[in-house]
């Protein structure tokens, strides 16, 4: 996977990896026969494949129900959950939030991401602690911060007194209560919570570029900013592309901060796919189309994940 | 690696970064302020005296050691599995592990509730257990086994002529030279966890068993809605994950840099 080397650290330049002699020790070199692998994974199959396909499955069965979770007798409808969907106004606006919701917050948290390890690199004063600001949200879990930012973003909260203080009390208003701010009040939380993620993924990939190629780049008279667009950004594409898939996948997993900030609301402002699985399977008891939301979702993420893991690979052959 | 050699430009960094910092620093501040507000102190003395408040902190503790305890086991065995013995149709194996990395666990929500009712395991720790494990699995063996690959044949061949079985391997080459990595697969773990939410709001009914993540919640019933107190809480909630930060600060950005990267 793209995303693996980075860590791994083989990542300086794609030399290794373009290498037409591949991995050097596979071909034909087999040695001693290995003994028997198949008991050493067997536990892993048994505890993830085995639960999440058999729930996956499960899941593929109940979607073809017409079922409220507890009927001993529920009516088969075969695949008139997933028409119904089609038609589901919610189901496509929590579409359209989960889309707008990734460009914005990849867009915004890789920009921030890339200026703090700029910074950072530059040798700013509190750098330490700077990074530790960032970094904190990360560790912190989304459900304990959801108060917090109830708090903050209440008519009479924080974010609306600083406003009343510096002079912009003209903006002021209640941001979770009304549809046109509640979806970027989410994707502020969520910006907040992850740049962290990114920041030290690029700091990190920074450290590895090979100083010599910075230096020649200098020596022909290049500044800071075309160092950073020509070399330092195509050089972590393989960064960019890993954060993409994390981000997009992570888009359609979002469930914590949409439940618990905005409840999906006001008028399904802020519903995503996660949080309409769960009202429409827990507290609404419409099992079976829930279940059907579920393999719709599952699909997507897993077209998503191919399609930018393709993308990212192909791309990065051409440059 | 960037260089500023103006006097200015060093001060025009240093503002610029001080701005962007903002915005990160409010939120916590907001927190310990509100936590602060009204009573005071008396907030978070009062949300210490709530009966059972330490049983939040137990109950993550619980789950998460289960968790890792079940995750590093099978991971570690399964990437050595993978990585140096001999397994008929290897790839096809690894591949449907693989799929698994995309899984929104909302996805699992009926399935795994109708089971746990029919197993018995609603209500209890291993409703979270078992399927926080199998989500983290995948990726953790993905992570290990591109790391195993890493050593050296050469070193298991060596042993194996000296008469030692895989198990042998296992226990003195594999676990003793994967710490780098089993760290990072610690950590991820960890993190992922304590910090859930979904699976504890579903499956955990009574308040013995719940864990930290729901503990906002709890206090807005306990304290019909008094926000300095829930603030207090989220302080005194946040603060282990916050030390744990502190103390092992590379070893968290590693492990959670290497865990994100699917």
């Amino acid at each position: 996977m793209t995303g693996t080397s980075t860590l791994t650290g083989n990542r300086v330049g794609d030399e290794r990896s373009a290498d037409p002699s591949g991995g050097g020790r596979r071909p034909g070199r087999r040695g001693p026969r290995r003994p028997p692998g198949l008991p050493w994974i067997l536990p892993a199959l048994v505890l993830s494949v085995g639960l999440i396909y058999y729930g996956i499955g499960y899941t593929g069965y109940i979607s073809t129900l017409d079922w409220d979770g507890v009927s001993p007798d529920p009516g088969h409808l075969g695949l008139q959950n997933y028409t119904r969907i089609v038609h589901d106004p919610v189901f496509w606006a929590a579409v359209r939030h989960t889309v707008v919701f990734f460009v914005v917050t990849f867009v915004i948290q890789t920009v921030l991401g890339l200026v703090f390890a700029v910074l950072l690199h530059a040798k700013v004063r509190l750098a330490a602690i700077y990074k530790v600001i960032v970094f904190v949200p990360v560790v912190l879990a989304p459900a304990i911060m959801a108060p917090v930012f109830r708090h903050m973003f209440a008519p009479d909260g924080e974010l609306n007194w600083v406003l009343d203080h510096v002079g912009l009390g003209s903006l002021a208003q209640p941001w979770i209560g009304q549809t046109s701010t509640a979806l970027p009040v989410i994707m502020f939380i969520t910006i907040w919570e992850w740049t962290g993620l990114t920041f030290v993924l690029y700091y990190a990939a920074m450290t590895q570029i090979d100083p010599s190629i910075l230096e020649a780049a200098r020596m022909d008279g290049a500044g800071n900013l075309r160092t950073l667009i020509s070399i330092i950004w195509p050089e972590m594409r393989g960064t960019t592309v890993a954060l993409a898939i994390l981000g997009a996948i992570g888009a359609l997993k979002t469930f914590d901060v949409p439940y618990l900030v905005t409840i999906g609301g006001p008028n399904y402002a802020t519903e995503f796919l996660g949080t309409y699985i769960y009202r429409q399977t827990i507290p609404l008891s419409h099992v079976g189309y829930g279940a059907a939301l579920s393999i719709i979702l599952l699909v997507v993420a897993l077209i998503m994940a191919l399609v930018l893991q393709f993308a990212g690979r192909e791309r990065g052959a051409g440059d | 690696m960037f260089e500023v050699r103006t006097r200015i430009g060093r001060v025009v960094l240093q503002v610029v970064a001080t701005i962007l910092i903002l915005p990160y620093l409010f939120p916590l501040i907001v927190m310990v302020k509100g936590a602060f507000a009204g009573e005071g102190a008396k907030n978070f003395s009062a949300v210490l005296r709530v009966p059972g408040f330490g049983r939040f902190f137990l109950n993550s503790i619980i789950i998460s050691v289960a968790v890792i305890a079940l995750v590093y086991v099978v991971t570690m065995m399964a990437a050595f599995g993978f990585a140096k013995l001999h397994i008929r149709a290897r790839e096809v194996y690894f591949w449907l592990l693989l799929a698994c990395l995309t899984l929104p666990e909302v996805v699992l929500l009926a399935p795994l509730f109708v089971t746990d009712f029919k197993l018995g395991l609603y209500d209890t720790y291993w409703a979270v257990i078992l399927p926080l494990a199998a989500l983290q699995v995948p990726f953790a063996v993905l992570l290990t086994r591109n790391f195993i690959n890493g050593l050296p044949n050469e070193l298991f061949e060596a042993a194996r002529v000296d008469g030692a079985n895989s198990w042998r391997g296992f226990r003195y080459l594999v676990i003793p030279l994967t710490r780098p990595i089993a760290a990072a697969v610690v950590i991820f773990t960890l993190v992922a966890a304590w910090n859930d939410y979904l699976m504890p709001l579903v499956f955990l009914q009574s308040p013995q068993l719940q864990t930290i993540t729901l503990v906002p919640q709890f206090f807005v019933g306990e304290f019909s809605n008094d926000q300095t107190k829930i603030l207090a809480s989220a302080v005194i909630t946040a603060i282990p994950e916050i030390v744990a930060y502190l103390s092992l600060q590379r070893l968290f950005e590693r492990g959670l840099a290497a865990g994100s990267i699917k």
